[in-house]
């Protein structure tokens, strides 16, 4: 067994290195394409969306969402979350998929296109480019919990310097 | 499909614009949070969130904004440009608000962690301050309790009537109490019985043995009954308890000795068992003495009739003579005996008990030669007149002064006093002489009927009988204290009433 693990390990490096000497291929740097500028976006997104997930868990862990401050902060992460959702998903149909085909027609309109796929995509795409409707209310109540916490605080700094 | 793209316009801005109005605003909040506590690492944390927020809000927002505004203009190469950068910073603002978000679990943790370390603190400082202020009264406090505490113990130890030993486990002496030392004999104020051994005070040695072997298996000693060797040589009956106990270090290791003297109260039980002997005799004697008085009446009837018939110089006469005074002398002895066991009750009346001394004095003095013995007279004219059988008491007092006269020979000293307790309401009448003494193996035989020292036909060994009989009768008590080579000491106490 040890032994077809060490024989493993000397084709590995073998073929590691025949690849790196190998003058057909330049290897040193890797070039950064056009598409990747959007998976990275996409990842941030994902990211970002997983991030609050997390601090919605753990403050219901433990159990701060039952002081309002938290719990504001809780609908904050949850539109937040809605908002990555829906914003992971314009830029998918848009720039991965290339399915959506945008012409602006004239100052106050515009033609969406489904290039391939179903044709009532385009009414969701125009709706999810409506992404400040969710991405504001996040904010909103970010700003509701954080006031409340500050109230809070205050009033037990008032309640401890009290004489 | 044609959309209108009014509401798309209206939306991206005014929320762009809302988005950065609302992130500067926490921001603003957050700052506020943490100048309430600076050392704060939650608010510390949501203020990088914020930042973080803000970040992403502006560049969103100035992208978004100046997007439209490009478009609208027909500058779309312009924004082709732009955008790149603009959605490079976005991207950039969500991983830095996502890494710091993660931290949210650690650094709720640390400040969790932080606060209880800071209530501790807090809670320490508290005491510190309380004890820094009050340390001066709460260690004189302590120092009066432990002193107290101590007296009280200390006053345990020294006014306890039993003694207090305290030894090593090898019987070496660490400390004794008063009590302790007046049972041993010793000067309170001699300290030499520290260092000394337990051991050496018991009469048997294989005592002290099963009491060092009980506490080495059980770790005490309960009620265990010895004698001790006191320094003038007696011994003395007493009950020891003992326990173990353990010191922080071998060397410190003591047993704690209680000790009662008992020897009053087996002196006690000894005095009641004798006075249940004498009381059984006595029941016996009556019985005996009862039954006999009526053939004895009988014989000395017949015996004067007969002598009434015959001649005085009859050798007749003679006999019956013989038989008549023997029947007599019995007589006196059922008469002795049934005066012993208080078979008639006392005739009381009031007599002054010095003038009775001195009538049955004066009576001994008349009758037997007491020329070359010394009379010592102690009266306590302060007793008033006593309701007794003058008759009885004379009985006894001429029993104890013959007695005495007959301790001293032909040259000694009796001495008789009186003594009046008002507070006890007794008076003690003392017979003192200079003879030999009685060994102390006689003490609780004297007062048996029959038992005399007396060569045989010197006495009938009635005398202290009779007289404890009569003395017992009168509700009173004698007694008597005597060490052989420095005389006896008879005393008799009788109750005023």
């Amino acid at each position: 067994m040890r032994n077809n693990f060490q024989l493993f390990i000397i084709f590995l490096v073998f073929l590691i290195t025949e690849r790196l000497i190998n003058p057909d291929l330049a290897l040193a740097t890797q070039a950064h394409g056009a598409p990747e500028g959007i998976y990275a976006h996409q990842m941030a997104h994902l990211i970002f969306a997983f991030s609050m997930g997390f601090l919605i868990y753990w403050q219901r862990k433990r159990n701060l969402v039952r002081e309002a401050g938290w719990r504001f902060i809780q609908y904050a992460a949850l539109f937040f979350i809605l908002w990555n959702i829906d914003t992971f998903v314009v830029h998918l149909l848009d720039e991965q998929f290339n399915i959506i085909q945008v012409k602006r027609i004239n100052l106050w309109q515009m033609q969406i296109n489904v290039i391939t796929g179903h044709r009532s995509l385009n009414v969701l795409y125009y709706f999810t480019k409506l992404d400040h409707l969710l991405c504001v209310p996040g904010m909103l109540f970010l700003y509701f919990g954080l006031r409340r916490l500050s109230e809070e605080a205050g009033q037990n700094i008032s309640e401890n310097t009290q004489p | 499909m044609i959309f209108p793209t009014f509401p798309l316009w209206i939306v991206d801005i005014a929320g762009s614009v809302l988005m950065v109005a609302f992130s500067f605003l926490c921001l603003r909040l957050v700052r506020k949070l943490k100048q309430y506590d600076l050392d704060n690492v939650i608010w510390t944390y949501l203020l990088w969130v914020c930042y973080g927020l803000a970040a992403f809000s502006v560049s969103r927002s100035a992208g978004h904004i100046l997007k439209q505004l490009l478009l609208m203009s027909a500058h779309e190469t312009l924004w082709l440009s732009i955008r790149p950068f603009s959605g490079a910073i976005n991207t950039f603002m969500f991983v830095f608000v996502a890494s710091v978000t993660l931290f949210f679990e650690r650094i709720w943790k640390l400040y969790q962690q932080i606060l209880k370390d800071k209530q501790k603190l807090q809670a320490m400082h508290k005491e510190l301050l309380y004890l820094n202020q009050n340390l001066e009264q709460l260690v004189a406090k302590r120092t009066q309790a432990l002193t107290l505490s101590e007296h009280k113990y200390r006053r345990i130890f020294e006014v306890s009537r039993d003694m207090i030993l305290v030894a090593k486990k090898d019987g070496k002496v660490v400390d004794l109490n008063p009590a302790g030392h007046a049972m041993l004999g010793i000067d309170a104020a001699d300290r030499s019985i520290t260092g000394c051994l337990f051991q050496q005070f018991f009469s048997k040695e294989e005592d002290w043995n099963a009491i060092q072997q009980k506490i080495n298996q059980r770790g005490f000693v309960l009620n265990f009954e010895t004698d001790f060797k006191v320094r003038d040589g007696a011994n003395i009956r007493a009950l020891i308890s003992g326990s173990f106990d353990k010191g922080l270090s071998q060397d410190e290791d003591t047993v704690l000795f209680l000790v009662k003297d008992i020897e009053e109260r087996r002196s006690m039980e000894k005095q009641l068992a004798q006075a249940d002997k004498l009381a059984s005799i006595g029941q016996l004697s009556a019985g005996i003495a009862h039954e006999i008085n009526n053939p004895l009446g009988i014989i000395l009837g017949y015996t004067q009739l007969l002598l009434r018939k015959e001649p005085i110089e009859s050798e007749r006469h003679q006999d019956l003579k013989t038989i008549e005074k023997h029947v007599q002398s019995c007589k006196a002895i059922v008469k002795d005996l049934l005066n012993f066991a208080k078979s008639s009750k006392p005739r009381r009346e009031k007599t002054i008990i010095n003038k009775t001394i001195e009538d049955v004095l004066g009576f001994v003095q008349h009758h037997s030669n007491t020329d070359h013995i010394e009379i010592l007279r102690d009266y306590d004219k302060k007793i008033p007149e006593l309701m007794l059988d003058e008759k009885k008491i004379k009985q006894v007092l001429l029993n104890l002064i013959m007695n005495a006269r007959h301790a001293v020979g032909h040259q000694g000293t009796i001495a008789l006093s009186t003594e009046l307790d008002a507070d006890a309401g007794r008076v003690f009448i003392k017979v003192k002489d200079t003879g030999y003494g009685i060994e102390k193996q006689h003490h609780t035989s004297i007062f048996d009927p029959f038992y005399t020292t007396k060569p045989t036909g010197e006495g009938t060994g009635l005398g202290l009988s009779v007289s404890y009989g009569i003395i017992k009768s009168h509700g009173g008590d004698i007694f008597v204290e005597s060490e052989p080579g420095k005389g006896s000491q008879f005393t008799v106490v009788l109750p005023v009433l």
